[in-house]
């Protein structure tokens, strides 16, 4: 029996392999923002004549940063929860009254903009029509005269996460303030803000500090955050990362931007893979690594089934139970057994035998021994890697020996080669232990790729596939490379490299803007922004005359060399000069409209009604059926 | 190894074949047969209709086969035409293959009989012969009488046969000499000796052939055979650089095949079965399985399926919940918590519509990748094949990017209407081929941003950077490690054929374990049922630990490491904490009980249940006090279940009871825990907490919040098998029935 929504659906049972994935999603997070509203954090940054400069105030900054990190993370984690609590209104309001809650109290200056959740549609709504509707932000986000009591906030925040996310692994409180001494010399309410925030301790809550700087006050943690900010010990590395602080200082990087960047870097909750896991350097030489999937290929969700009967469609959850064919009966767990095709016949093993075929051993990573890095052939892929940091759990020590062994590897350019089963049961891979260097980004300097060491799976000799067998290459005249050469080296990506960052995915964006038309019944978006298509007119800015060069020293080569070949080649088939008297292009535009009256127009290829529409100066993406909208369209105008 | 296959297995069973030779406890004919089951076992695993097996006895009591009219084919049996072979023909023939009770029949004439039988075999209705895969293995212990016809002319007619029909032959004998194996049989008779020399000329005059003594063959079966894909194209199309369409002056395609070059190879996948009741075979699944094979292993199994029942919430329904049809359902999509309806017409909507297409977006110095950014398997692009205009241009892309050291970046849509994906291109550059690898990058959203501190530096809480620090590396334990890398270099630890050193562990020797571990188990299974499964082989292991004499070389080395090292093993986990808790301080180190003007309330409220709770404990030095709260946390927990509507509040009186547990555990007092457990379990059970909650049990065993073992805590007297037993509910639950 499995209760959760990704596993019922599976019709046939691909269990084994899919399993870690799963419970790996499992570990649920919560995340609960925290924005203070006063009359500073309402103030526009000052006047700046930088182009980029920004006018939000930092509170406002803050909404619009929580509005997208709302949107990001229904995509990128669609079952974590996120909520938005302002604190410091004139206004409050708490969650609403449902059949559970044991007369809600209402805590004064908290406004619960949007309840801890899953986020719906709703909650996205409640945010947008703040960033985008002035009136309504500024009734809205109107600081009290009152001061504000943070123990109140604190306890606002202890019993959203309990009613809300009473179980979740991961519990944070993320606070925006630019306050660094909220109760100044009220040691009462000090104290009691205090004992609030060991209560939020004790409950597995996380505070995060996103502290403002104004410009001409910095933010002084040790005032009153260090007293209300815990870390645990085991965690002291995350603390190494040093503190972070943001300004509002109108111009360069805006402070939304930074905002977002930073927050964006703590709000995926840290999820290992498999923790203290024995790494095995030499024989009787372990030390302790954690994993982490750094790499997640993320896919559009899943279809589910809705139900429309009732007030509001709501998403069915589905039960699978297992029983046997032919037979209502119901079969336990323990009944089952395995069997293998094999022979037009079933090999069958017991559940103890078939745990015994998969047990190579306990888990653990065992170096085998070093090659240079040189020796991994660029096409020997087939996973993607896991990312491993030390961890002093299980043997104290660990990380000064791994970042010793991080050194060597990147100063030499080594890889390790290692044995390596993640999990109990977990099918044995080789691995080639490769080293990472921190990699910061150049704008915000944070950190983009961490130092670290990572698990690149080797291919097994059963994963290799036989490409199909080709005549004896036709190596070209160095003229031609040479020419080849050029249109290379004028092309070089910004930076000279792949920057994943700058790709989102088309499909999965597509996908998401649609449903949230939809959901939030917005107009539906006419064209994809697909930053994965070339830059077209920067190539054909720099590359023109070399490509056009290339292409005359290809024509003459080929005329010469294979002429007769080329022609042969440049007959095409019959049928289709039947089908096609003329193209597109070629027709009068009374030619046009005869085909489109008959109906015909959707014969064409898109290929065709892309270069008719590209000749024509129209935009040539999307669907076919758009491409034959835009091409009625003109010969209607015309 | 993929197409049509027609193999002949020819084993010999003469009377001789009982013996048992060179201190080997089973018989000749066992021994050779373990290469052939395994072989034949291998075509049954492959599952594939036209992989063909037949199979001759030689030597045998009895004459049966193709040429037997004719003389001098006497004693050769045919026990198995060409055809598909199932597990029900497998046991025949184990049963079939018995030392006979004669020495006579020839083995060239069972193989005569052999290319007799593929020859028919694989002639198709024009006369001709198909394309097969075609061999015939005989296996003999070389001890019966050849008749070889008197001259050579006779042998060279055979192997000309052979050679015409592209026949592989495989001999194997029992004892045969090999020099290169290292086997030479000392006392080996005149007769044998013969035949050996006779066989071996056979098998030197044809194209096609392996001669060699059976140790081997059987040695080798642990190097397993690897299953091969035939190749597909992934793309067919133009690679294009610039808008060939805007301007096609100055912008380029080249007409290009993509295939796979690596794919994940998946284990084999078993389905679940049960075994009916009574032997039933009425339930036997026949649409599954072919009705007539015969069932030798799997005699009244039944299919196990699975089926949804399909919910949605329902406050007024008994448990909140009611079922609902599917047929009455719609499709659509969850945005966050929100469902979204689409329709049937529009359900492509969020469909991303893309073209097939194959475009550059830029290039990168090879340099600047970092492979750990792979996402998966590589591919393999070539110029179409009939084209020389293309091969040369796409000649041209390969060896400029070679010449600059850089690799291309490109979008690629495989087909019309699939994902776009980003991939990474290197140029290949082999005497016999010249070829574009890839391999795909992540997009912006496949990146997880976490943060790490660095490695080579550490910053403190004030934000100042430290080098030396104990997380960082001593420069001694640095140079060790350095020292100990380099001893463990695998470049040159291989020995090539020549005695040359080679890199040790190359990727054609990395055989999955896993697959082969199981696909070995199948078939030794299917061999002999009653077997049992066997450790992984020496062979699939050898990977799993450095080489033997590279440690020996590295050992003084590893020695200095672990000294420069200093690690410490943390002990087990300390027990008995009780009543020494370290109290958990903020940042700023303050003592935040000491703020506090009265003690700590002995009471727990239940809205702010667990940390009371937790405070509570950490403050408390008497069993009675600890007493106090465990009664008061378990009345909190009743309470939230017995008010929970539907299960509502379950989530929480579940965290509320995993707190409980956890600080039992930690103080050792399971007791505690145990009997309030036991109490709560009855009342669960007895509706007496606001109705029907078994469920809520069923989720306490889901989280593992059962009783506290002895394994887990010495105190506790309860045993695994009483902790298990407790949880269950019987057959009571959790099905309602469908």
């Amino acid at each position: 029996m499995a209760d959760s929504r990704e596993g019922w659906k599976n019709e046939e049972e691909d269990e084994e392999e899919e399993l870690d994935e799963t419970n790996y999603i499992a570990q649920k997070d919560a995340v609960l923002f925290a924005i203070d509203v006063s009359d500073r954090m309402l103030q526009p940054p000052p006047e700046s004549n930088s182009k980029r400069a920004e006018t939000d105030s930092p509170a406002m900054a803050a909404i619009k940063c929580a509005y997208q990190i709302m949107q990001q993370r229904i995509i990128s984690s669609p079952k974590d929860m996120m909520g938005v609590l302002l604190f410091g209104t004139e206004e409050s309001k708490f969650q609403e009254e449902d059949s559970n809650a044991r007369g809600s109290i209402a805590y004064p200056h908290c406004y619960l903009l949007s309840d801890l959740n899953i986020p719906a549609a709703e909650d996205v709504k409640v945010l947008k029509s703040i960033v985008e509707d002035p009136e309504k932000a500024e009734k809205l986000l109107s600081p009290t005269k009152e001061p504000v009591s943070m123990s109140n906030l604190l306890f606002c925040a202890n019993q959203i996460f309990t009613t809300r996310a009473p179980n979740f692994g991961s519990r944070r409180l993320f606070i925006i303030t630019d306050k660094d001494d909220p109760h100044g010399s009220d040691k009462t309410a000090r104290s009691q803000a205090t004992v609030r925030a060991k209560d939020l301790y004790d409950l597995g809550v996380v505070i995060e500090l996103f502290p403002i700087s104004q410009e001409d006050h910095e933010f002084d943690r040790t005032k009153f955050y260090d007293d209300i900010i815990y870390r645990d010990p085991a965690e002291e590395n995350d603390h190494a990362l040093g503190p972070t602080s943001l300004k509002s200082n109108g111009d360069g990087i805006s402070l939304l931007a930074s905002l977002v960047s930073d927050i964006n870097s703590k709000q995926v909750a840290k999820r290992t893979l498999f923790s203290n896991l024995p790494f095995e350097i030499g024989p009787g030489f372990k030390i302790s690594v954690k994993g982490y999937n750094l790499l997640q290929k993320q896919m559009p969700a899943r279809s589910c089934y809705v139900w429309l009967d009732g007030e509001t469609p709501q998403i069915v959850t589905g039960q699978s139970a297992r029983h046997e064919e032919h037979s209502t009966r119901v079969v336990e767990k323990a009944e089952i057994k395995k069997a293998y095709k094999f022979g037009g016949s079933q090999i069958m093993f017991s559940p103890e035998e078939q745990k015994e075929l998969k047990n190579f051993g306990l888990p653990g990573l065992r170096i085998i021994g070093f090659k240079p890095q040189a020796m991994l052939p660029f096409w020997a892929s087939v996973k993607k890697s896991t990312f491993i940091y030390p961890s002093e759990d299980d043997f104290v020590g660990s990380t000064r020996v791994f970042a010793a062994l991080w050194q060597k590897l990147l100063k030499d350019k080594k890889m390790g080669l290692a044995w390596y089963i993640a999990r109990v049961n977990a099918t044995p891979l080789l691995v080639a232990i490769l080293p990472s260097q921190e990699r910061f980004d150049e704008g915000t300097n944070v950190q983009v790729i961490p130092a670290g060491l990572w698990l690149y799976p080797i291919p097994f000799v059963d994963d290799i596939r036989s490409p199909p067998e080709v005549p004896a290459p036709l190596v070209a005249p160095d003229e031609l490379t040479d020419g080849m050469r050029k249109v290379v080296q004028q092309l070089q990506l910004p930076k000279a490299m792949y920057d994943p960052r700058k790709y989102p995915n088309p499909s999965l964006q597509w996908h998401y803007q649609i449903l949230q038309s939809l959901a939030l019944d917005d107009d539906l978006p006419e064209m994809a922004d697909d930053k994965t298509v070339p830059k077209f007119r920067q190539i054909e800015k720099r590359a023109a005359e070399y490509i056009n060069n290339w292409g005359k020293i290809l024509a003459e080569l080929s005329d010469s060399v294979k002429h007769k070949t080329e022609h042969d080649e440049d007959d095409p088939p019959k049928k289709k000069i039947k089908m096609k008297a003329e193209t597109l292009e070629e027709m009068s535009v009374a030619d046009l409209r005869k085909v489109i009256d008959a109906g015909t127009l959707s014969k064409y290829t898109a290929t065709d009604l892309k270069s008719w529409l590209v000749s024509k100066n129209l935009p040539a993406t999307g669907k076919k059926i758009d491409l034959i909208d835009r091409v009625e369209q003109w010969v209607e105008d015309n | 190894m993929s197409g049509k296959l027609a193999h002949v297995y020819i084993v010999d069973q003469g009377s001789t074949t009982e013996e048992c030779h060179s201190g080997r406890m089973i018989s000749d004919l066992d021994y050779a047969l373990q290469f052939v089951w395994d072989k034949i076992a291998t075509v049954l695993s492959a599952n594939r209709k036209t992989w063909k097996v037949g199979v001759l006895g030689l030597r045998s009591d009895e004459t049966r086969n193709t040429l037997s009219e004719e003389e001098g084919y006497e004693n050769i049996n045919l026990l198995q035409d060409i055809d598909e072979i199932n597990i029900g023909h497998l046991h025949e023939l184990q049963a079939a293959l018995k030392p006979s009770s004669t020495a006579a029949g020839d083995s060239i004439s069972a193989i005569v009989v052999a290319i007799d039988m593929i020859e028919r075999h694989c002639r198709l209705g024009t006369g001709k012969q198909g394309k097969f895969g075609k061999k015939i293995v005989l296996v003999t212990d070389g001890k019966g009488s050849i008749d070889d016809g008197g001259d050579q002319a006779h042998i060279n007619s055979i192997a000309d046969r052979i050679d015409e029909l592209d026949i592989e032959l495989v001999i194997l004998g029992t004892d045969f000499d090999d020099l290169d194996f290292g086997f030479k049989e000392e006392d080996k008779t005149e007769r044998k000796r013969n035949n050996e020399a006779l066989l071996k000329l056979l098998t030197e005059r044809c194209n096609k052939s392996q001669f060699g003594t059976i140790a081997e063959a059987v040695d080798n079966l642990e190097v397993p055979e690897v299953k091969t894909a035939k190749p597909y194209p992934t793309f067919k199309g133009r690679l294009s650089l610039g808008d060939y369409f805007k301007y096609p002056e100055t912008a380029l395609y080249i007409d290009v095949q993509r295939y796979f070059k690596t794919k994940q190879a998946k284990v084999p996948s078993a389905s679940s079965f049960t075994t009916a009741p009574n032997g039933n075979p009425g339930t036997q699944p026949s649409h599954t399985l072919p009705v007539d094979t015969e069932m030798i292993d799997a005699k009244n199994l039944a299919v196990v399926r699975n089926a949804y029942r399909y919910q949605v919430h329902d406050p007024t329904a008994p448990g909140g919940k009611r079922d609902v049809e599917r047929d009455d359902l719609a499709k659509g999509y969850e945005y966050g918590r929100t469902a979204v309806y689409i329709s049937e017409a529009e359900l492509n909507i969020t469909k991303f519509q893309t073209l097939a297409s194959f475009s550059i977006i830029g290039f990168v110095p090879s340099d600047k990748y970092e492979r750990y950014l792979n996402m998966g398997p590589s591919c393999i692009t070539i110029a179409q094949t009939v084209n020389p205009k293309a091969v040369m241009a796409l000649s041209s892309l390969i060896h400029a990017l070679f010449e600059l050291e850089s690799y291309a970046v490109a979008r690629i849509v495989g087909k019309d209407g699939k994902d776009p994906e980003i991939i990474l291109l290197a140029p290949l550059i082999e005497p016999d081929l010249e070829a574009l690898i890839d391999v795909p990058l992540p997009f912006a959203e496949d990146l997880r941003m976490y943060r790490f501190p660095p490695l080579d530096r550490v910053v403190t809480t004030s934000g100042a950077t430290v080098s030396k620090h104990r997380n960082l590396p001593s420069e001694d334990l640095e140079n060790s490690m350095s020292d100990y890398v380099d001893a463990m270099e695998l470049s040159n630890f291989g020995k090539d054929e020549e005695g040359q050193p080679t890199e040790y562990m190359t990727i054609n020797e990395n055989y999955s374990p896993a697959i082969h571990r199981i696909n070995q188990a199948i078939r030794s299974r299917a061999i002999d049922p009653h077997g049992t499964v066997e450790p992984p082989s020496e062979f699939l292991m050898q990977w799993s630990n450095p080489p033997v004499g590279l440690v020996e070389k590295a050992t003084p080395g590893l020695k200095a490491l672990v000294e420069a090292a200093d690690i410490k093993k943390v002990e087990a986990k300390k027990m008995g904490r009780r009543f020494a808790r370290e109290k958990a301080k903020p940042l700023s180190g303050l003592d935040v009980d000491s703020l506090l003007d009265t003690p700590v309330s002995q009471t727990i409220s239940a809205e702010n249940a667990i940390p009371e709770f937790k405070q509570l404990l950490t403050n408390t030095t008497t069993d009675s006090a600890v007493q106090t709260a465990a009664k008061q946390m378990g009345d909190i927990i009743k309470e939230f279940v017995q008010d929970s509507t539907g299960d509502h509040s379950y989530p929480r009186a579940l965290e509320n009871l995993k707190v409980f547990r956890n600080e039992m555990v930690t103080f050792e007092m399971p007791e505690l825990y145990n009997k309030f457990m036991r109490g709560f379990k009855k009342l669960l059970l007895k509706e007496e907490l606001g109705g029907e909650r078994r469920e809520f049990f069923v989720r306490v065993g889901q989280q593992k919040l059962g009783l506290i073992e002895h394994k887990t805590v010495e105190q506790s007297d309860v045993t695994e098998e009483q902790a298990s037993e407790f949880l269950s509910l019987k057959s009571e639950l959790p099905y309602r029935g469908r």
